[in-house]
């Protein structure tokens, strides 16, 4: 107990080991701490490979049909279903999600733990209108091609009976 | 004058009781490093008491388990007002990894209203002082509006 | 009418109620900040005590439905009063108490039991196991401490027994007559054969408090708070106060039992005096413990009290009858 006496006493005249967190800013985090998610939505392709490799499924993406024929595509990753475990960001392709070192999560509505983002998806563009003439131009073309791609595999499979 | 003093001393003074309710133990003891000479949640006045009757903010941990479901409810009820629940990491709001699973009866906010939460798996140590903080002024603020 | 005045001053000012109040939360602030800065921390503000008092009023009061609801809100008080009490019996400056009769140390024996009888008598009325086990407990470190503090009492009486032989009495429990031994021979502590009695009063000192190493009672971690495990509100609030008058009473009790007689000749240098020597004997008895040591278990309290600490008082004691 001796130890602990004087290790005791000698600390009331050390300074004391507290961090002043709450005055002051938050301290940085770790290099490679895995906080908050940030997602861009102009890198995205809409893969849903995140979706699928997310344990705790805290992930929604909502596909919204707009007028004109394109997609409004919204993901949406609840802050407080995740566990941080980057599965989505190693997965992403285009490397839309990042995981930052921002660990406040801190807030009283469920609004303040959501992370979303949306982009629009353009349909293609639509195809001319065909002629008849044009359909059938384009099944003769067709047809000739077949024709000359059979000459030429008869052509060659003469040419295999020759040298054998 | 003296209900003003009792105002003023309401956020200087929260004791908090932690209720683990299925929690895997990890934000369990990101609570208790928050007592720790580090971070020193003593300082602003935190104390962490044995018993509900006595505890300002109650923290939820852990998805509510079936078999915690019962006693949860039951300990929050003993909580006198003006009370704070916070939630604490991932699994009280959503069930985290457990989601969907036969054993777990959540979210929290199926059996109480939720003043302040962390996010995290688990959350550090400053998030959970901050939402502390936070947890305290919104327990000043309950007071005075329970005087009205 | 103006003896009515002063008693009245004595009552609710002085050596009564707001000194007492006042001392405490000073001595038990005190002994917060320095448990935590012998941790390597800041600490609360040195009001935090008060603070919690005060958030402690501001609480619903949760009645359990077992309950007897009369005693669950009398035994507080009752205990509150009982120690506010104590503190007109002592002489705590020039050796003058606000009451002073031929007998107060066994009235302050009687009354220090109270406290902790009405805490049990509390606890038991709220019906709850844990409250059970905390009384059960708590008896246990009654009767811990009380043999100690007991033959504590009777070697510092029997020490001073050559002063006030008027009485006819083996034994003088009168403070004010312990008071002017010391004023005339230098205060006890300096007399060799009750230096043992005096160790064995610091040990008391915590026990008789609840503060850490001995808080078997209320055990916040293993018996969810135990004595206290249903009270909350305003009751908790006069338990809280009483745990800390508690503190004061009892190092200002040693003061009187050991420090006693010197004096500046200056009402305020002495009451500077009394408070910085209070506040010391807090740290020693209550702050190192607590800061060194981890809870003790009931046995443990029970058998190093009738061991050692009553050893230590009762050696005293045979020195003292003697005449050493």
């Amino acid at each position: 107990m001796l130890p602990y006496l004087t290790k005791a006493v000698s600390n009331l005249f050390h300074k004391p080991s507290t961090e002043q967190f709450p005055a002051g800013d938050p301290p940085k985090a770790a290099e490679g701490y895995r906080g908050r998610l940030s997602y861009d939505p102009e890198k995205c392709v809409n893969c849903g490979m995140c979706i699928r490799v997310c344990a705790p499924q805290c992930m929604e993406r909502t596909i919204e049909k707009l007028e004109n024929g394109d997609q409004k595509i919204t993901f949406t990753f609840d802050m407080t279903s995740c566990t941080f475990c980057s599965m989505c960001a190693d997965f992403c392709a285009r490397h839309a999600i990042t995981l930052t070192d921002d660990y406040m999560i801190v807030g009283t509505k469920p609004e303040d733990f959501l992370v979303t983002g949306s982009f629009v998806k353009k349909a293609p563009p639509p195809k001319p209108k065909l002629t008849p003439e044009q359909i059938a131009e384009m099944k003769a073309k067709a047809e000739a091609a077949k024709k000359a791609k059979a000459e030429a595999a008869a052509k060659a499979a003469a040419a295999a009976a020759d040298n054998g | 004058m003296f209900e003003k003093l009792i105002d003023n001393s309401m956020a200087k003074s929260p004791w908090i009781f932690h209720i683990n309710a299925g929690s895997c133990n990890g934000c369990d003891i990101e609570l208790v490093s928050v007592l720790t000479p580090r971070y020193d949640a003593e300082r602003l006045g935190f104390k962490l008491t044995g018993t509900p009757r006595q505890a300002d903010i109650v923290v939820v941990s852990g998805p509510i388990t079936v078999q915690t479901r019962d006693r949860l409810v039951r300990t929050l009820a003993q909580v006198p007002e003006p009370r704070v629940v916070v939630s604490l990491g991932s699994c009280p709001r959503s069930g985290n990894v457990f989601k969907g699973s036969y054993a777990i009866d959540g979210p929290l906010e199926k059996y109480t209203h939720v003043d302040v939460s962390v996010g995290g798996c688990t959350p550090k140590p400053e998030a959970i002082m901050a939402a502390l903080v936070q947890a305290a002024q919104i327990l000043e603020e309950k007071r005075k509006e329970m005087r009205k | 009418m103006n003896e009515l005045l002063l008693n009245l001053f004595y009552v609710l000012v002085f050596p009564g109620l707001l000194f007492c109040i006042l001392m405490g939360i000073l001595l038990a602030g005190l002994d917060r900040v320095w448990v935590a800065r012998m941790q390597r921390r800041v600490g609360p503000p040195l009001l935090q005590p008060w603070y919690d008092f005060l958030k402690c009023c501001g609480k619903e009061t949760i009645v359990p439905r077992h309950a007897k609801k009369a005693v669950y809100f009398a035994a507080p008080v009752i205990g509150f009063v009982a120690l506010m009490t104590i503190s007109l019996f002592l002489p705590v400056v020039k050796g003058r108490a606000a009451f002073s009769g031929t007998a107060d140390l066994v009235v302050i024996l009687y009354l220090l039991t109270l406290v902790s009888v009405c805490m049990m008598v509390g606890a038991s009325a709220t019906g709850s196991p844990f409250a059970g086990v905390g009384l059960s407990r708590e008896m246990v470190a009654m009767i811990s401490y009380e043999l100690p503090f007991v033959l504590v009492i009777l070697a510092v009486s029997r020490a001073t027994l050559s002063y006030d032989a008027g009485t006819g009495m083996p034994l003088t429990f009168s403070l004010q007559a312990i008071m002017e031994y010391q004023e005339a021979n230098g205060p006890l502590i300096t007399h060799w054969s009750l230096i043992p009695a005096a160790i064995a009063m610091l040990f008391v000192i915590p026990c008789e408090v609840g503060m850490h190493p001995f808080d078997v009672s209320e055990a916040e971690t293993e018996i969810c708070e135990g004595t206290l495990a249903e009270y909350s509100g305003p009751p908790l609030a006069v338990y809280k106060l009483t745990h800390m008058v508690k503190m004061y009473i009892m190092t200002a009790l040693f003061c009187v039992l050991f420090l006693g007689g010197l004096t500046t000749g200056i009402l305020f240098f002495d009451v500077v005096i009394f408070i910085l020597v209070c506040a010391l004997l807090t740290f020693i008895t209550m702050s190192l413990p607590h800061a060194v040591c981890a809870r003790f278990k009931t046995e443990q309290v029970f058998k190093f009290y009738w061991t050692v600490v009553a050893g230590l008082a009762a050696v005293s004691l045979i020195l003292v009858w003697l005449g050493l």
